[in-house]
């Protein structure tokens, strides 16, 4: 069948969605702590977000994973959604961009 | 990749129920100290109040908080589940019956306290039971499993010499009893409760503080040095020799040391350059613990045998190491562990308080600053032999217990 898909997803849209997603302990978002390490968008606008946390058994894995789900169900058109998390490669704070890193020097 | 799958949720209510028990129990212990200062200013420790306070403190509170904070935290440091919940529960009543009656007929009725201890030795059997069902499952033991294990061991060993205590207490003496009694301390306050909060720090520290690139290089050094510590310091008691005193004090000394020098290399580097006030009073509570440590060597070296010496260097050693400790994760857990019942399932949806908005940090830091002003005024007042500023002190250690309990209580209702 050939249709045409309208409100295709772009992963700047995700990312930015992903923006509203806080570390609670740490007060700066996923992205800007570098916490995704990828992000897949199929045709049908189906997601897979890889990514890991800032300490390998962190007790916010849940809380988070959650908060990746929901951020993104808001999107208008977005497919299934898969949470992949990883711990290796592990986290790295080179990973975070430098307004995370201000903000977590200037707390 | 290597992916995780894990689901090692613990029913918030197990901990919680633990935690609250500990708070009440750390207040009446401060109240039972404050109405019992006149004993304290003419060094009466061993007597049925001072028991009663001190095992209210150190079973109801510490103890307890310490049951509750690892069911919460094993799962989190080890990737693996509680064994099994309901099991908890029933720990938790068993116990909490156990240690308040213990506790209650040391002060009243010490001759019948055992039936009160024994209770409470089934409880703690049953948390040991579940503990070690639950780290067993553990794919990858790490030197961290390793200092929770043998801090399990110790606390077994523990409650093996408390017994014995409480039955020596209940039907007579066996001959036996002093050298009991100490190594009913050393391994109490030393084996399970220092080596309990060192695993513990090395999976907290660098997450409260976001520490990368550190090498734990003195974690198995730190850890042999102090059980050698621990088993010299304990032989000592039994052959009464005081060079092996002065080498297993040496050993507790170079563990606690090696295992500060690690916490040193991981707050050195942390990413996050302003730490939580409340993280900030246990890691103060780790100096505390290497300058007692220092203290207690000291003494042993040069056979310093000051009347009461060591009865308040235990108690030093117990409030500002131990119970400084507790006081400081307590404002980091509790939240976390509310934050997680109430809006774990929110995030992404609304917005959200981070964990900082949980707590009053303020208030918490004024807390922290009148407990060490009340340890330090409990003290002196002792060493000026000052009744009134003794009771003025206790009770102010009594007033900030309560507000400290009644501010956690509080995060509950956020």
């Amino acid at each position: 069948m050939i249709g045409v898909r309208f409100n295709m997803i772009d992963k700047k849209q995700i990312e930015e969605a992903l923006k509203d997603v806080i570390d609670p302990e740490l007060g700066v978002n996923i992205i800007d702590l570098g916490l995704v390490y990828g992000i897949d968008i199929d045709d049908n606008n189906n997601i897979r977000i890889k990514m890991t946390l800032t300490t390998p058994g962190c007790p916010m894995h849940d809380s988070i994973s959650y908060g990746v789900q929901n951020r993104l169900h808001l999107i208008d058109g977005i497919g299934n959604i898969e949470v992949q998390l990883v711990w290796k490669p592990q986290w790295d704070p080179s990973r975070m961009s430098d307004r995370a890193k201000e903000l977590l020097w200037g707390i | 990749m290597m992916e995780t799958n894990m689901k090692t949720d613990t029913n918030i209510k197990l901990p919680i129920s633990f935690i609250l028990y500990g708070l009440a129990a750390f207040v009446v212990s401060q109240l039972i100290l404050f109405l019992n200062s006149s004993d304290l200013i003419e060094g009466q420790f061993r007597i049925p109040d001072i028991w009663m306070a001190v095992h209210f403190l150190m079973l109801g509170f510490a103890v307890m908080t310490a049951m509750g904070a690892m069911y919460q935290l094993v799962p989190v440091a080890f990737l693996t589940p509680i064994w099994n919940q309901t099991f908890g529960f029933i720990q938790f009543f068993i116990t909490a019956v156990g240690m308040t009656l213990f506790a209650i007929l040391l002060g009243f009725h010490t001759n019948i306290a055992i039936y009160g201890g024994i209770l409470a030795i089934i409880g703690i059997l049953m948390f040991l039971f579940q503990m070690i069902k639950t780290i067993s499952v553990q794919k990858e033991k790490t030197t961290m499993t390793y200092f929770i294990l043998v801090a399990l061991v110790s606390f077994l060993l523990t409650i093996t010499a408390g017994f014995i205590l409480a039955w020596n207490l209940a039907f007579g003496d066996s001959g036996y009893h002093e050298n009991i009694l100490y190594s009913h301390i050393t391994l109490g306050i030393a084996g399970w409760f220092t080596l309990l909060i060192f695993g513990m720090s090395y999976k907290l520290v660098p997450m409260f503080s976001l520490s990368h690139g550190f090498t734990m290089k003195w974690a198995k050094p730190a850890l042999y040095t102090y059980i050698g510590g621990l088993v010299v310091t304990i032989i000592s008691y039994w052959v009464h020799m005081s060079t092996v005193q002065s080498i297993g004090f040496f050993l507790l000394f170079a563990g606690f040391g090696l295992f500060s020098l690690d916490m040193k290399e991981i707050l050195s580097k942390r990413i996050k350059k302003k730490l939580d006030q409340p993280f900030q009073f246990s890691l103060f509570a780790i100096f505390n613990g290497l300058i007692i440590h220092f203290l207690a060597l000291l003494i042993v070296l040069l056979d310093f045998t000051t009347e009461n010496v060591w009865p308040w260097l235990i108690y030093l050693y117990i409030v500002t190491w131990i119970v400084f400790s507790i006081l400081g994760y307590l404002y980091k857990i509790v939240p976390f562990l509310w934050w997680t019942h109430k809006y774990s399932e929110k995030v992404g949806k609304e917005k959200v308080p981070t964990l900082k908005e949980m707590m009053n940090e303020k208030l918490s830091g004024i807390l922290y600053s009148l407990f060490i002003v009340s340890v330090l005024g409990i003290i002196i007042s002792i060493g000026l032999k000052n009744g009134i500023s003794l009771y003025g002190f206790t009770g102010l250690m009594t007033a900030t217990s309560c507000i400290y309990a009644i501010s956690i209580i509080k995060v509950l209702l956020k």
